[in-house]
């Protein structure tokens, strides 16, 4: 256990194309996590996020257009901050909680607002004019082998010839997010389920992959404010304590964008079994694990890697309802809505779910639950925090 | 010729990699130090440790089987014809030695994982061929 706690957070509406500059948006939203966590910008010392554009057109970014660094968040809301960082990794969000907690531990800051802004850029999210292929392209681009589509589509392939598993058995994942995220007022995808027979209407774009098994792009922003136990004991909202987190490692050494499945599979195993060894938790101990959903085949890798069910099994688990929220005896494992249900927000479902189920804040979709687990990107390349209700 | 495709733009480290592929032979980057295979070459040998593993663009067979494969149906590049197979291809020569590329044979190929396969060379403009595959019989 880590001894820090979110004492606090907001959440944009998540919008196609939100009508204002992504930089005010963000800024809104950090004044009301401060506002809600009961505190005062002044106060709050700390700012740590990321920057990454999940995109493979090759957009220029701008800072407070495309993509909010925590010092234009700082500056936005001109505060007088001691650290101002930002996560280089995968697991954007899940590596920006593990450097707030390293500096509210350290002393580095008190309070520490993690936020995480997502744009959709204008024209081709990933289309990319590329006429020449020059340093890692060179060794990919010009074989055809680009963008994230075909990144997940091989290990896809490979789960389902290797497991014997039927890409219809995907619909069961797509319709529970979105089931989900219909309930979310601030969701994209706000009171709009998906039935299966939609699902399967949709056309291939890399087989097994078509559009709805991605997360749509979209503009939104949330933040949370971090501090230690003891200090959010003191402020309005029920804590949540950060019980540990780990970031994947994989050290084989691959072409860009190239994900075998065995690498997701190890890696996924070595991250959780860090995360165990590190919290004293086991998978029978958490009640609400809210696994990645970028894409898909990712709900079925977290599951295994997570051990909620064995390697393999994945698909006939959630086919059988292994992870309907509105079942008792289920695993809520995309009770958030995740980004299917949401839309392109990087982790940010994930961690809010955690963080209002177990703050009891989650109003008509309260849950009787007490350890969470948000899950970003994917299991070899990629993060998990563990959240408690109580402290360690 | 010329091609719509990206085209490789060798450079110093790659310049012999290419240059092989346009006399249709495939290479690898070899490390001198252990003689571990890995692309693309990079400044250290993870196998060895070695930082100075002057890798060496080695032939090899152009043999290999098919790990897993997608069907590409919108492209995100310029001037690939959709739809077409990629395939990621484990090579003979050493274990989880993998690489991506086209398969030439068509959407009707019989595709299954452990297919082998042998490597194809594509000619995209003067002096510039890249790597693609076709299956091979067992």
């Amino acid at each position: 256990m880590t001894d820090v706690a979110i004492a606090g957070y907001a959440h944009s509406t998540i919008e196609r194309r939100a009508g204002r500059p992504l930089g005010a948006v963000a800024v809104d939203t950090a004044r009301a996590a401060i506002a809600d966590a009961g505190l005062t910008v002044d106060v709050v010392d700390g700012f740590i996020s990321s920057t990454m554009l999940p995109s493979a057109g090759g957009h220029r970014t701008v800072d407070g257009i495309s993509m909010v660094s925590s010092a234009w968040m700082a500056r936005g809301l001109g505060a007088d901050p001691t650290y101002v960082a930002g996560f280089d990794g995968i697991g954007q969000l899940s590596g920006s909680v593990g450097m707030a907690v390293n500096a509210v531990i350290s002393g580095a800051a008190d309070y520490v607002l993690v936020h995480r802004a997502l744009h959709n850029p204008a024209a081709g999210y990933h289309a990319n004019p590329m006429r020449e292929a020059r340093g890692t392209h060179q060794w990919t681009a010009p074989q055809g082998f680009f963008g994230p589509l075909a990144m997940i589509a091989l290990p896809y392939t490979e789960y389902l010839q290797r497991f014997g598993a039927r890409r219809e058995a995907m619909a069961a994942v797509v319709t529970e997010a979105r089931k989900n995220g219909a309930r979310l007022p601030w969701s994209y995808w706000w009171a709009r389920p998906l039935t299966a027979d939609e699902y399967l209407a949709e056309p291939a774009l890399a087989d097994p992959i078509c559009r709805l098994d991605c997360d749509i792009p979209v503009d939104g922003v949330a933040a949370f404010v971090l501090t230690s136990a003891e200090r959010a004991r003191d402020l309005p909202n029920r804590p949540v304590y950060v019980a540990g987190q780990t970031n994947s490692f994989s050290g084989r050494r691959r072409l860009p964008l190239h994900w075998p499945l065995d690498d997701i599979i190890d890696g996924g195993v070595d991250v959780v079994r860090r995360l165990w060894q590190q919290t004293g938790l086991t998978i029978g101990d958490v009640d609400l694990p809210q696994v990645y959903d970028g894409f898909s085949p990712l709900v079925w890798f977290w599951l295994e890697a997570l051990g909620v069910c064995p390697v393999g099994e994945a698909h006939r688990f959630v086919e059988a309802g292994g992870i309907d929220s509105d079942r008792p005896d289920s695993i809520p494992a995309l009770s958030g809505g995740g980004a299917l249900g949401n839309g392109r927000m990087h982790g940010v479902p994930q961690m809010l779910e955690c963080y209002l189920q177990l703050s009891r804040r989650a109003g008509d979709r309260q849950r009787d639950v007490s350890v969470g687990l948000a899950c970003q990107a994917a299991p070899h390349f990629g993060g998990v925090v563990a959240y408690t209700a109580e402290p360690g | 010729m010329t091609s719509e495709r990206p085209v490789p733009v060798p450079d110093e480290t790659s310049a012999p990699y290419w240059a092989a592929a346009a006399e249709h032979v495939l290479t690898i980057s070899r490390c001198r130090q252990c003689g571990t295979m890995a692309l693309p070459p990079d400044a250290v040998c993870t196998a060895c440790g070695s930082t100075d593993p002057e890798y060496e663009f080695t032939p090899v067979s152009g043999r290999g089987v098919i790990r897993s494969w997608t069907v590409v149906r919108q492209s995100f590049l310029p001037g690939f014809d959709v739809p077409f197979v990629l395939v990621d291809v484990e090579l003979t020569e050493q274990a989880d030695l993998r690489v991506i590329g086209r398969l030439l044979d068509g959407l009707d190929a019989h595709i299954r994982l452990g297919a082998p396969v042998r490597a194809a060379f594509e000619d995209l403009a003067t002096g510039i061929a890249v790597p693609a595959w076709e299956l091979a019989d067992d």
